[in-house]
């Protein structure tokens, strides 16, 4: 195998994580008309109101069905957009989204751009953020670990703390893959980024303690679950807690997509990114071509959903473009 | 003196956290449009976990003084928080339940305020004026101790928040001008920290908009993060030139995390001017605090609890 293809499995298997969780139709729903999603949004008081468990689910009366297509969404177009511009300047990059209106970006993100727009320059915007603690800049890490770079002056416009910590062991990991070292040396390269006494440290070890105690992916869930989520806030995309999860389920399945892309899709507070990380990981170790072919094919192209440019474009030939 | 600008410290948080009830989470537009200008406490309504919490803080540093350790505040959570929360917990902000559960899983501090997403909420900044109360004229040592707190429940700017807060009313306790007390608050944390680059631009603000433009993150909602809350504060105390009336009402019209913003100006108001300055229809709606938040304070009265601080001090001339 080579490492071309490894890399095209890095962003592929990150893509059919993407595309695995449920908050990927939400995030492609983004394609259709803003009174559809309105609609959705009066179903969800409805279903209270009335009180039923019939949840409403992402649908498209008098509009197009593709958007609802299993397909990637944000994720895999924020990585694609980091490698299209992976050699220039990263705070550059990002500036030159500032202004744009028709971005659909994480709250860190939207709060760098406001503070890059403010006049505020890397690392206070990323640190001066609420969300810097968030998993953005460690998605968008999977393009610098393809090409072995570091990932810090990325990292630092958009996250700080464990946002950066994050980013730097997934960049490890995928780096090690790559190169064709195994799932346990990738998670090795990444502890060693996630110093004990930081919270993402912690967790990492206790997810990679949680899963070998279960045995496999998917018996490790409610023991990932409980150890890591607390259910307090309001959102669930913490470096923290996504990272640990890809790379304890990435471990425990053997490098095996298949069997930890669903495991941690299992996690609904964490679906929106854990399910992609997990991916990013287990497509690395094994390489695109081994990965399943309805999943390759449904999940390799961008909708445009997050960055409306990517529309229509093929996230294989991007990676091919890194190699 | 002391003991004046003590029971003024905690009679004007415990006002400020009473009128900016009704305006937490509102924009100031909104305010304006429900109240005009908000100057009057919601009679029997009462105060928030602001109170509650600063009571805790006081009782902490009462019973350990300065040779308080981060040990002590977990145990302390351990034995007079935990146990006595029995189903839902009312009023406490992300970072202390965050708290509690990182407590409740083992975890000790300072990775017990690490461990939550919310260890920049302003749980601390809202309950730091007992410190400086305790360090009055100290505001390093005001800092120090905070911190020693706040480790159990939070990191990073939420810790500067209530290091700025706390060394501010180290300072206010003793009459400084409010200038030199913001000064003091921005002096005792980093230079290169959200709180600091908020604190000086919400000093040099000369309008609310401008205010807003530099300390309000646009998209995000919450309104509980230190680095605006505590900025929001200093700049209700300032625009209120420190007076207590003028710098609750200030702060509690400026909205977001209302409670807690005029709490904070009223705290540094109140160590400037003393008991006496708080205005008498605000003082009637303050008694002894329910519990509701924090069943362990219930019955007790921030009079009270602001002499019992200055007792634990050791000076009370």
């Amino acid at each position: 195998m080579s490492s071309g293809d490894r890399i095209r499995g890095a962003f592929v298997g990150l893509a059919i994580g993407d595309a695995a969780g449920w908050p990927s139709a939400r995030h492609r729903s983004a394609l259709l008309a803003p009174w559809s999603r309105r609609l959705e949004r009066e179903l969800d008081g409805f279903a209270e109101e009335h009180r039923v468990t019939t949840l409403p689910v992402p649908f498209t009366l008098n509009q197009p069905t593709g958007p609802l297509a299993t397909g990637p969404s944000d994720d895999a177009e924020w990585l694609a957009w980091t490698a299209l511009t992976i050699r220039d300047d990263r705070a550059e990059a990002f500036g030159r989204l500032a202004g744009r209106t028709d971005l659909r970006v994480r709250i860190s993100v939207r709060a760098a751009l406001d503070n890059l727009a403010a006049g505020k320059r890397p690392p206070a915007s990323g640190h001066d953020n609420p969300h810097h603690f968030d998993d953005a800049a460690a998605v968008r890490a999977v393009a610098f670990g393809a090409i072995g770079a570091d990932p810090r002056a990325d990292a630092t416009v958009t996250n700080a703390g464990d946002g950066v910590l994050a980013a730097m062991a997934m960049a490890a990991a995928v780096a090690e893959l790559v190169a064709g070292g195994s799932m346990a040396s990738a998670v090795q390269a990444a502890l060693a980024e996630l110093p004990g006494d930081t919270a993402i440290g912690h967790a990492a070890r206790t997810a990679l303690a949680v899963a070998r105690a279960a045995g496999d992916p998917f018996s490790a869930v409610p023991g990932l679950d409980a150890a890591l989520v607390d259910h307090v806030y309001s959102y669930g995309v913490a470096a923290a807690q996504t990272v640990p999860v890809a790379l304890a389920l990435a471990e425990v399945s053997g490098g095996a997509l298949t069997a930890a892309v669903p495991a941690a899709a299992c996690l609904p507070s964490l679906a929106d990114s854990a399910p992609a990380l997990t991916g990013a990981l287990t497509g690395a170790f094994t390489g695109a071509a081994a990965l399943p072919a309805p999943w390759r094919s449904a999940a390799r192209t961008l909708p445009g959903c997050a960055l409306p440019d990517l529309a229509g474009t093929d996230l294989i030939d991007i990676a091919e473009g890194l190699t | 003196m002391r003991l004046t600008r003590a029971r003024g410290c905690l009679l004007g948080l415990a006002a400020g956290d009473a009128l900016g009830r009704p305006a937490e989470n509102l924009a100031p537009e909104e305010i304006a449009r429900r109240w005009g200008r908000l100057t009057e406490i919601e009679p029997g309504q009462g105060g928030t976990d602001d109170t509650e919490y600063t009571i805790f803080a006081a009782s902490l540093l009462c019973a350990h003084g300065a040779a308080m350790t981060s040990a002590d505040v977990a145990r302390a959570y351990r034995e007079q928080i935990i146990p006595r929360i029995d189903g839902p917990m009312r009023g406490a902000g992300f970072s202390e339940l965050g708290a509690v559960q990182a407590l409740r899983r083992g975890l000790e501090p300072p990775l017990s305020g690490m461990w939550h997403q919310h260890g920049w909420s302003d749980g601390l900044a809202m309950r730091a004026a007992p410190y400086g109360i305790f360090a009055a004229g100290d505001p390093g040592e005001a800092a120090r101790l905070v911190a020693v707190d706040g480790a159990v429940s939070n990191s990073g700017e939420g810790v500067y928040g209530g290091q700025a807060v706390a060394a501010a009313v180290a300072v206010a306790m003793t009459g400084a001008a409010p200038g030199e007390v913001a000064e003091a608050g921005i002096a005792a944390i980093p230079v290169d920290s959200w709180t600091a680059r908020n604190l000086r631009a919400a000093v040099a603000a000369d309008s609310v908009d401008e205010l807003y433009r530099a300390v309000v993150v646009r998209h995000y909602p919450w309104t509980d993060l230190a680095p605006e809350a505590v900025a929001l504060a200093f700049a209700g105390y300032l625009m209120g030139g420190g007076r207590v009336e003028e710098s609750v009402v200030s702060a509690a019209n400026l909205g977001r995390d209302a409670d807690t913003t005029a709490a904070i100006a009223g705290a540094l108001a109140g160590a400037g001017h003393g008991e006496a300055a708080v205005p008498e229809r605000w003082v009637r709606e303050i008694g002894p605090v329910t519990g509701r938040c924090l069943p362990a304070v219930a019955g007790r009265h921030v009079l009270d609890v602001a002499t019992d601080l200055v007792a634990a001090t050791g000076t009370t001339t």
